[in-house]
């Protein structure tokens, strides 16, 4: 799969499942804004995909030596996101901590890069279909 | 990927605020209430909020751990108000007290008022939320078109 289909499927495939998520805490979050003594979360996840796809390059020197475990670029499938109480909060008297504008932002922006990631795809899968039909001539 | 929780906790949002708005309701249309079946004037009522793991069914809750992450909300109670009533001097009423005073809900029309433009507000942000995740579902499903 990953020859075919290379880093950028894998890692596109990633982001779109922890937007997902990101998406499911927005919206728990936005659900309970006015529940008493809720600790709005926050999910974490893009340092962990850019170390599993290995962005900047640094998995090379962890694999210097042959006999090194391989610690970076396949481990895409192994990232897990990083979810906690959000600490930057704003404090009500009933223990809240959701801040509805800030999660409706976070949304907006969240479902914008979802779409951006699912077109990503699309296109490289158009490329391929492209690629296949050689070069459309059929 | 599980779109169908996010939709969950957005819906569990909005029933929630939607007793609410009855509730809000409720307290408003009985703002000068002097009998009630309880006996005693109208009290008014407010609703309790609790955060509740999203499970699936029975069996998710069976072999898994709650998602402690992503939670729905519930309404677990209607609280009913026992702050003292609001007295009224008027002694040709029926409900009058031998002193002639009748006892009104304790009622504030204003504090009603404010909590039900809350409500509404909470109420659309959960259905703006439950529009970006139904739009993130169909777009998944034109990968590859």
């Amino acid at each position: 799969m990953s020859e075919l289909f290379g880093k950028t499927t894998d890692a596109l495939g990633a982001a779109i499942q922890f937007r997902l998520l990101k998406q499911n805490i927005a919206s728990a979050n936005i659900a309970n804004a006015e529940t008493p003594g809720y600790k709005a979360k926050k999910l974490d996840f893009e340092e962990a995909l850019s170390r599993a796809i290995d962005i900047h390059g640094l998995g090379k020197m962890n694999t210097a030596h042959p006999e090194h475990f391989p610690v970076n670029g396949n481990g895409i499938s192994k990232v897990r996101a990083d979810v906690y109480d959000n600490p930057d909060i704003t404090i009500t008297n009933d223990g809240n901590t959701v801040d509805l504008e800030r999660e409706m932002a976070e949304l907006a922006e969240n479902s914008i890069i979802y779409n951006a990631a699912i077109q990503l795809i699309n296109k490289k899968l158009a490329g391929m279909a492209y690629a296949v039909s050689e070069g459309g001539g059929r | 990927m599980d779109f169908a929780k996010g939709l969950r906790v957005s819906s569990s949002a909005l029933t929630a605020n939607r007793l609410r708005m009855n509730t809000i309701s409720s307290n408003i249309a009985n703002v000068n209430t002097t009998r009630t079946p309880e006996g005693g004037p109208y009290r008014r009522k407010d609703v309790i909020f609790e955060a509740m793991p999203e499970t699936k069914n029975f069996g998710e809750i069976l072999t898994s751990q709650p998602d402690r992450n992503v939670q729905r909300v519930q309404v677990t109670d209607i609280h009913v108000d026992r702050g003292a009533p609001i007295f009224k001097y008027e002694p040709n009423h029926p409900d009058a007290n031998e002193s002639g005073y009748v006892a009104y809900p304790n009622v504030n029309l204003m504090e009603e008022m404010t909590n039900m433009i809350q409500a509404t507000r909470a109420y659309e942000a959960n259905v703006s939320a439950m529009t970006a995740t139904k739009d993130m579902a169909a777009k998944a499903l034109e990968i590859g078109r």
